[in-house]
């Protein structure tokens, strides 16, 4: 490997763990080193992009409430992006995705490909998942993607299969019932916890979820590890 | 459990459930499924991750997978298909039906592939043929079931069929409404006219029988196919639903699956509930919502007995008007009635049987389960037909013709040559003359049913006969001959009296499916039968052996895939403690430990090559 690509490497793992600047701060490095690294130019515009995007609202924000923090004071930092797009932020798919510099989609895919297999090396496998969602919704038949999706999906429920135990145990809940309405489920999992009745096994409870195999596993390895079924 | 002799079990094989049964130590006694529950309800299904289920877990997943789960066959089966009936059925069944290879019979679609209708109730009656053999310990090969009073012959024969496809050998079909008797006039010699009051889960059946000691003759059956403890629990649902939409604006609950397979199993275990007590809470956290910016709601409800009572008055009534139509046809009074037994779990209904009281002026019997008294009786004439000096009553149920035989006459009637509960072997003939001048031909159409038009009657097969002699009509005598042999088969002739000249058919009761299809389908089962036991435990030991090999071998790249991964770092210790009792277990030489850990050793070696194949980590 080379030492720009362990810049490389580096940047995207302090962008997994949410350090953004430390992200940039290594993608500059990369591409100090190697101009014409593709990919850490790549990232380092999506994150200037996702920068640009969020400034004109941080700027409003600003005025409305003056300076809050101390790098809203200084105009060439970037901001600190969130890495969960569900919380409405920017995240780094979502900046390659908008980007008007990738001007075609094949070089969208392109870069939000190399995104997904970087954070399957990772072992970030939900994350990985997350930009192959992406990207099949770009190019639904799209092989590499969609190898991803199987190897990702399956990575996964093993992992969560593996926090079940064995699939042929008979889960039983262990709350009473009354302390059931204090969790904090949504109405699929209500319906998986519904099905835990000390007859069925967790082979059972897959069949009978009618959801897929990933999001079973998921909500039943939240149970076991959160001693809501033993 | 386990007996000397190989039990013979007698099955109630019902539209919503099943019970088996059998006589146990010299009395007869509902064998509970391997769930612990006595009652299995009809279902097949393929679940959406393809495994096939059957039963109580294939009931739990009917309405988020309905068009993949088979629910009430016993509609379907032996039926033709454009009958009345299936059309019917069509139009509330949410799989898909459609016509077998000949264009007559019924196939259901099941995960993309049609399958028969016995097929269908097959994987019911092997699973219920499995709940017994679990319970005594030994292989059952032997049957005797249920099917309603009117069940033609096509449908006893696809119900014979089914138990053959099931791997039984099915001793003898069974009234249902006989069957119920014969449980309560177990050892009680009973010698008047009962009427059984069927309210299942899916039909109701009024029959009205003359019981002389071992003769169960049905001299009545009515009813209404379309009504049973279903209607009662979606009067339950949407009270439900509609409460839960009045307190949370109007958010509408049947819109989705899931929260409606909640309600319906809360529904039917709160009506259970209010005919042993006044009130019944219904309790269904997280039944929408939860999700980002919708709160969790939760179903809370309290529902009364009278409440229900007030839901459920029509229904109650429609049973009452069809029972007394039914005593009106048969010509007897309520008073004329000896016994009323209840049967069916909607039976349970403290309404439902205050209604039969009325009607009668007497008290229903309710000295058996009503869920289970069919099946308890199927397993005494089991009983008798395999050990007759055991059986503690003279049982004899004889093989009677269960519809009406007959031809079709002019003007499109239907004419009986033989009743309906004639004992088998049986023959009669019949004369009739041409109904046009100068006649060539007669068409002979042999009907069964108990409708005087043709039209409604079943056609078994036709024939005409031809050179009829020359004559005004009136004049040429044809005489039919029908034929029943022990087995079921009917020959039916037509002789023209003056010339001789005949013509002949012979009928045999089918189910769909042919003899060659069945053969097919039992050599596709044994096919897929697991090997020897022998054979199979060195494919095990050796596939274990190769995949603790393997997880060994790729132990190194997991152990760093997991050290850069946020996931699952107890994930290695896991994987040597199952290691290591595999590895025991398979120096133990105990087949079944051995076959306990591959499971787990499978999953392990899964996520290992997951992991070891992440790329980066290597």
């Amino acid at each position: 490997m080379t030492v720009a690509n362990r810049w490389l490497e580096d940047g995207i793992r302090a962008y997994g763990r949410g350090q953004v600047s430390e992200a940039e701060r290594c993608w500059r490095e990369a591409l100090a080193l190697d101009p014409a690294n593709e990919r850490a130019r790549s990232y380092l515009a999506s994150l200037i992009h996702a920068a640009a995007l969020a400034a004109p609202a941080a700027a409003a924000a600003r005025a409305r409430t003056g300076p809050s923090c101390a790098w809203d004071e200084q105009p060439g930092r970037v901001p600190v992006m969130e890495i969960s797009a569900d919380a409405g932020g920017h995240d780094v798919v979502s900046a390659l995705v908008d980007s008007p510099r990738h001007a075609s989609r094949e070089e969208q895919v392109a870069d939000l490909m190399q995104l997904a297999r970087d954070r399957f090396a990772l072992g970030d496998f939900s994350g990985s998942l997350e930009v192959i969602e992406r990207i099949l919704a770009l190019e639904p038949a799209h092989g590499e993607a969609l190898a991803y999706l199987r190897e990702n999906e399956s990575t996964l429920v093993h992992m969560y299969e593996s926090k079940i135990g064995p699939l042929d145990a008979v889960p039983r809940l262990a709350l009473r019932p009354e302390e059931v309405t204090w969790l904090q489920l949504d109405h699929r999992a209500g319906f998986v916890l519904a099905q835990v009745d000390g007859t069925a096994s967790f082979d059972d409870l897959f069949a009978l979820s009618g959801l897929s195999r990933l999001d079973t596993a998921r909500i039943l390895a939240r149970f076991v590890t959160d001693g809501i079924v033993r | 459990m386990t007996t000397d002799h190989e039990p013979v079990i007698g099955i109630d094989l019902g539209t919503t459930n099943s019970v088996v049964a059998a006589v146990v130590n010299g009395s007869p006694r509902v064998i509970p499924n391997r769930g612990g529950q006595l009652l299995t309800p009809s279902i097949v299904a393929v679940a959406k991750n393809g495994k096939q289920l059957v039963g109580q877990l294939a009931r739990r997943q009917a309405i988020t997978n309905p068009q993949n789960t088979i629910h009430a066959a016993k509609r379907l089966i032996g039926r033709r298909w454009g009958s009345r009936e299936v059309e019917d059925a069509r139009k509330v069944l949410p799989y898909e039906l459609v016509a077998g290879p000949g264009g007559h019979d019924v196939r259901v679609v099941l995960d993309g592939n049609p399958i028969s209708v016995p097929e269908v109730s097959a994987m019911v009656l092997a699973e219920l043929k499995a709940d017994a053999e679990a319970f005594f310990g030994r292989v059952i090969s032997r049957a005797v079931i249920t099917v309603p009073a009117y069940f033609n012959d096509g449908q006893r024969q696809a119900t014979r069929d089914a138990g053959r496809l099931a791997g039984l050998d099915v001793l003898r079909i069974v009234n249902e409404p006989t069957s119920a008797a014969l449980a309560y006039g177990f050892g009680r010699g009973l010698e008047e006219k009962v009427v059984v009051f069927d309210l299942g889960g899916g039909t109701f059946d009024v029959s009205i029988l003359d019981v002389s000691k071992s003769v169960f003759d049905v001299v009545a059956v009515g009813g209404d196919t379309y009504l049973g403890g279903e209607d009662f629990d979606r009067r339950v649902i949407d009270a439900l639903v509609f409460g839960f939409a009045r307190d949370h604006d109007g958010l509408d609950l049947r819109q989705d699956r899931m929260a409606m397979q909640r309600i319906r199993d809360a529904a039917e275990r709160a009506k259970c509930e209010l005919s042993t007590v006044p009130t019944a809470a219904v309790h269904l956290p997280f039944i929408a919502g939860g999700t980002a910016g919708h709160p969790a709601l939760h179903l809370e409800a309290q529902l009364t007995r009278e409440q229900l009572e007030d839901m459920t008055r029509d229904l109650v009534d429609r049973c009452i008007q069809v029972t007394a139509k039914t005593l009106k046809e048969a010509g007897l009074r309520p008073q004329q009635i000896g016994e009323v037994l209840l049967v069916g779990g909607q039976t349970r209904m403290p309404r439902v049987q205050q209604a039969v009281r009325e009607l009668f002026g007497r008290e229903p019997s309710r000295g058996v389960h009503p869920e289970e008294v069919v099946a308890l009786g199927a397993a005494i004439q089991a009983q008798a037909l395999t050990e007759p000096e055991a059986s503690a009553a003279e049982v004899l149920l004889l093989d009677v013709t269960p519809r009406d035989l007959g031809i079709m006459v002019a003007g499109g009637f239907f004419q009986t040559v033989i009743p309906r509960n004639t004992t088998v072997p049986a023959s009669q003939t019949h004369v009739f003359t041409t109904s046009q001048d100068y006649q060539p031909t007669v068409r002979i159409s042999v009907l069964q049913g108990e409708s005087e038009l043709a039209a409604e009657n079943e056609l078994l097969g036709e024939f005409i006969l031809e050179g009829l002699r020359s004559a005004r009509r009136g004049e040429v005598e044809i005489e039919v001959a029908f034929d029943i042999s022990a087995d079921g088969i009917v020959g039916v002739s037509a002789r023209d009296v003056h010339t001789g000249r005949q013509q002949s058919i012979t009928v045999t009761a089918t189910s769909g499916l042919t003899e060659q299809e069945i053969q097919q389908i039992l050599a596709e089962g044994a096919s897929q039968a697991p090997a020897p036991a022998d054979e199979s435990g060195a494919r095990r030991r050796a596939a274990l052996e190769a995949a603790l090999e393997e997880i060994a071998s790729l132990e190194p790249a997991v152990a760093l895939a997991l050290q850069r991964s946020r996931f699952g770092t107890d994930a290695l210790d896991r994987a040597h403690r199952l290691t290591k009792q595999a590895r025991e277990a398979l120096a133990s030489g105990d087949g079944q430990r051995i076959e306990a850990e591959a499971r787990d050793v499978d999953r392990t070696l899964q996520l290992f090559r997951s992991l070891a194949s992440g790329g980066g980590v290597a």
